[in-house]
C-alpha cells in the first residue's frame, strides 16, 4: 500500500514512516503544504495522512478541499492536535474520511488507515461475510460457526459485523466505540472488553481455534491466520 | 470627563435651540397675521369713514361737511381720529389738524406717515380722499394706540424665550447630572474590572430604561466572562496539580530504567508501563479539554432534537455486560419517548459517566436504576441515575462536581475525578444542573431539563390545574 504523509514535525514523521514501512507499506513524505499538495495531486496513493497545521500558506484542510474539488477520491486521514468536536466536524466536512487527534498510538493510526483503504475498495455490497468457518448472513442476520448456529443480540451482531468487515486487521477500542455504538468519548471502564469477551463466549468458546484475538496495546482482530 | 461634559452641554444647547426654533415658527405666522389683520382692518375703517364724509360732502356741500367735521371733532376723544378738510391750496378748512401735513402727498391714497401730535412724533395711518371741487379730505388714526398691545406681544415672546432657555439649561444640567452619575458609575466599575477584579457588577435598579437594560446586559456578559475565566483558572490549576503526580511517576520510571539498565525483557515491560502512564496523562488532558470546550458554550450550536429515552436505553445496553460482570443489576425505566433539543454525543457521555460512576461505587449485587421521566404537563425531562452504593455525604455533595474531587470511598478505584464535573458541565450547557441526592442508601444523580420557553409551559400548567383538563403546551 502506498501512503502519503503530509506532516511538518520531524519526530512524528520519522515515527510514522518507520512504522508504516515495518507494516509493509511504502510511505512518501511531504514536510509542507505546497509539496503535499503537489504529491497528492500528481501521484496515485492508496491513502493520505494529512496534518492540519502546516508551514507555508497552504494548510491541511485547504489541500483536502482542493483535492476533493478536483475529483480525487483518495481516502484521507486527518492527523491533528486540534481535538475539539467542532474541529473534527470541520475536518470531515472539508472532505477528510477520518480524524485522529495527536497524541496518538501508532496501532490506532495503522488500524484506521487499514479500515479506510478497505472501505475505499467498496465491500458494502456484500451480503455474506466469512472468516474461516464463521459465517454471517447480513440479510437474514444469521450467524453460524461451523455447523452450529449462533444467537446474537442486535448490538453483538453489529459488533461482529464490524469485526468481520475488518477481518485480519487490527481494530482499536476507539474504532469500535465510534462505529458500533456511535460513542465519541472514552468510557472510563473497560466496557468494550466486556462486550468482546461476551461475543468471544458465543463464537469461540467451544472451538479449538479462536478467531477473535486480543492484540496487545492496540485492540482486537478477527482472523483465521496465526 | 471632557467628552461627557461637552455631550451634556451640546444636549442642553440643542434642546434650547430646538425650543426656540419651534417658538419662532409658532410666533412668526401669528405676528404676520396680526400685522396684516390690524393694518387691513385699520385702513378699511378709515376708508369707510372717508366714504361717509364724502357722502356728507355730496349731500350738503363743503359748508355741511365743515360743520359735520367740527361737530365730530368736538365730540371726539382727543387723538382718536384725525380729520382734516382742505381746499385746493391745501389750506385747512376744518378738522383737528392745524395744517396740512407736509409729509402727505397731494394725490389720494392710503399712507402711513410720521406726524407730530400732542408734542411727540407718532406713526399715523392716513386716507387721503379727493373731493369734488378740488377739496382734499384726510382721515387718519394714531397707531400709537396699538403700541402697548404690540409691546405686550413682544414681552410675552421674550418671556417665553427666557422660560424656555432657563428650563432647557436647567433640564440639560439635570440630565447631565443624572446621566453622568450613572455613566461614571459604569466607568468606575469597568475600570475596576480592567484592574483585574471581575467580581464587580454595574449598579441596576428595577426600572426598565435603556441604561438599566444596558447595565443588565453588561452584567450578564461579565457573569459569563467571570465564569469562563474562573473555568480557565480552574483548569490550569487542576492541570498543574493533577498532572504532576503521573508525570513524576513517569519521570522516575524512565530515570530508573536508564540507571539500572535491566534485561531486555524487563526494559520492554517498563517501556510498556511508561506508555500506559503517558496514556493516563493524555486521558486527563482530553477530559480537561472536553470540559473546557463544553464550558465555553460553543457546543450549543450543535443542538439537535434528541430522544433522551433512546440515549438512556443505548447507554444501559452498553453498560449491561459490565454490570453483569460485577454482579450488579442495571435497570432502565422510561415512559415513552422524551424529546429534547441537545447534543446527543455529550448527553450520551454524561449518562455514560453517571452509570460508570454508579457501577464503580456500587458493591456487588447492588442495584442501579436509570430513569427518564417526562413532565406530565410541560416539556421537562428528568434523568435520574440512582445506585445503592455508599453515596456521598451531604456536606461533600457540592464539592463532588468540582474538578478532580475524589471522595474517601473512591480511593483505590480507577478514575481521574472529572466524571461528575463533566456531567455537570453538560447539564449546564443544556440549561440545567446536576443535583446529587440521597437514595437511602446510595447516590441519586438527577438532571432536570426544562427547555422550550418556560413561561408558556408555566401558563399551560396553571390552566390545566385550574380547569381540570389538560393542555398541551402550545408554541408559536
Amino acid at each position: 500500500m502506498k501512503v502519503l504523509l503530509v506532516e511538518d514535525n520531524e519526530r512524528v514523521t520519522q515515527f510514522v514512516v518507520k512504522g508504516l514501512q515495518e507494516a509493509g507499506h511504502t510511505a512518501d513524505h511531504a514536510p509542507n503544504g505546497r509539496d503535499g499538495m503537489f504529491l497528492a495531486a500528481s501521484e496515485p496513493y492508496d491513502v493520505i495522512i494529512m496534518d492540519r497545521m502546516l508551514p507555508g500558506e497552504i494548510d491541511g484542510l485547504a489541500i483536502i478541499e482542493a483535492l476533493r474539488k478536483s475529483g480525487k477520491r483518495t481516502p484521507i486521514l486527518i492527523l491533528s492536535a486540534l481535538s475539539e468536536v467542532d474541529e473534527r466536524i470541520r475536518g470531515l466536512r472539508a472532505g477528510g474520511d477520518d480524524y485522529l487527534t495527536k497524541p496518538f498510538a501508532f496501532g490506532e493510526l495503522l488500524a484506521r488507515i487499514d479500515a479506510l483503504t478497505r472501505r475505499a475498495q467498496g465491500e458494502n455490497a456484500q451480503t455474506r461475510l466469512e472468516v474461516a468457518d464463521l459465517r454471517v448472513d447480513l440479510l437474514s442476520r444469521k450467524v453460524t460457526r461451523g455447523s452450529r448456529s449462533v444467537t446474537l443480540q442486535p448490538r453483538e451482531f453489529k459488533l461482529l459485523e464490524y469485526l468481520m468487515r475488518h477481518a485480519d486487521q487490527v481494530v482499536t477500542r476507539t474504532m469500535l466505540l465510534e462505529n458500533v455504538w456511535d460513542y465519541h468519548f472514552d468510557p472510563q471502564t473497560n466496557v468494550v472488553d466486556v462486550h468482546i469477551s461476551k461475543l468471544r463466549q458465543k463464537i469461540d468458546a467451544d472451538f479449538e481455534r479462536p478467531l477473535l484475538r486480543t492484540v496487545r496495546n492496540a485492540g482486537y482482530t478477527l482472523t483465521s491466520h496465526d | 470627563m471632557k467628552i461627557a461634559r461637552s455631550s451634556a452641554l451640546t444636549l442642553a444647547v440643542a434642546y434650547i435651540s430646538l425650543g426656540l426654533a419651534a417658538l419662532a415658527l409658532f410666533a412668526a405666522p401669528l405676528w404676520y397675521a396680526w400685522r396684516v389683520t390690524i393694518q387691513d382692518g385699520r385702513s378699511e375703517i378709515l376708508q369707510s369713514d372717508a366714504l361717509r364724509l364724502t357722502e356728507v360732502f355730496r349731500r350738503e356741500g363743503a359748508p355741511g361737511l365743515v360743520s359735520y367735521i367740527n361737530a365730530r371733532v368736538g365730540m371726539q376723544i382727543a387723538g382718536e381720529r384725525l380729520l382734516l378738510l382742505a381746499d385746493e391750496a391745501l389750506a385747512p378748512l376744518a378738522g383737528n389738524l392745524a395744517a396740512w401735513p407736509p409729509s402727505v402727498p397731494p394725490n389720494p391714497g392710503t399712507y402711513t406717515v410720521k406726524l407730530e401730535l400732542g408734542g411727540h412724533m407718532s406713526d399715523v395711518a392716513l386716507v387721503h380722499a379727493a373731493l369734488p371741487g378740488g377739496y382734499h379730505l384726510l382721515v387718519g388714526r394714531d397707531t400709537a394706540r396699538y403700541a402697548p398691545l404690540e409691546q405686550r406681544f413682544w414681552y410675552a415672546l421674550a418671556g417665553a424665550v427666557a422660560i424656555l432657555s432657563v428650563l432647557g439649561a436647567f433640564g440639560g444640567i439635570l440630565i447631565r447630572r443624572a446621566l453622568l452619575a450613572r455613566i461614571d458609575g459604569i466607568r468606575r466599575t469597568v475600570s475596576a474590572i480592567i484592574q483585574g477584579d471581575l467580581s464587580h457588577r454595574l449598579p441596576t435598579h428595577d426600572s426598565g430604561d435603556e441604561l438599566n437594560t444596558l447595565s443588565r446586559t453588561i452584567n450578564g456578559m461579565l457573569e459569563q466572562i467571570e465564569q469562563l475565566i474562573h473555568g480557565v483558572r480552574n483548569v490550569s490549576n487542576s492541570i498543574a496539580h493533577d498532572l504532576r503526580t503521573p508525570l513524576a511517576e513517569l519521570r522516575s520510571r524512565l530515570e530508573e530504567l536508564a540507571l539500572t539498565k535491566p534485561t531486555t525483557e524487563q526494559t520492554f515491560a517498563e517501556i510498556d508501563a511508561a506508555v500506559a502512564d503517558v496514556d493516563g496523562v493524555i486521558r486527563i488532558f482530553n477530559a480537561l479539554l472536553r470540559l473546557a470546550e463544553i464550558d465555553s458554550g460553543t457546543r450549543r450550536s450543535g443542538f439537535v432534537p434528541v430522544d433522551l429515552s433512546a440515549v438512556a436505553a443505548a447507554a444501559v445496553e452498553f453498560y449491561q455486560p459490565a454490570a453483569e460482570l460485577r454482579g450488579s443489576s442495571l435497570m432502565l425505566a422510561t415512559s415513552g419517548p422524551a424529546p429534547i433539543r441537545g447534543d446527543p454525543v455529550l448527553l450520551a457521555q454524561a449518562l455514560g459517566n453517571l452509570i460508570d460512576n454508579a457501577l464503580k461505587y456500587t458493591p456487588e449485587d447492588g442495584a442501579i436504576v436509570v430513569e427518564v421521566r417526562t413532565g406530565a404537563y410541560d416539556s421537562s425531562v428528568e434523568i435520574i441515575v440512582a445506585d445503592s452504593g455508599p453515596g456521598i455525604p451531604a456536606e461533600h455533595r457540592p464539592k463532588a462536581v468540582e474538578r478532580f474531587y475524589r471522595g474517601d470511598v473512591s480511593r483505590g478505584t480507577p478514575g481521574v475525578g472529572l466524571g461528575l464535573s463533566l456531567v455537570d458541565a453538560v447539564a449546564r450547557l443544556h440549561g440545567s444542573e446536576l443535583r446529587l441526592e440521597d437514595n437511602h442508601p446510595g447516590l441519586r444523580a438527577r438532571i432536570v431539563l426544562t427547555q422550550d420557553r418556560p413561561q408558556i409551559t408555566r401558563i399551560a400548567r396553571a390552566t390545566s390545574e385550574q380547569g381540570g383538563f389538560q393542555h398541551e403546551p402550545v408554541y408559536p
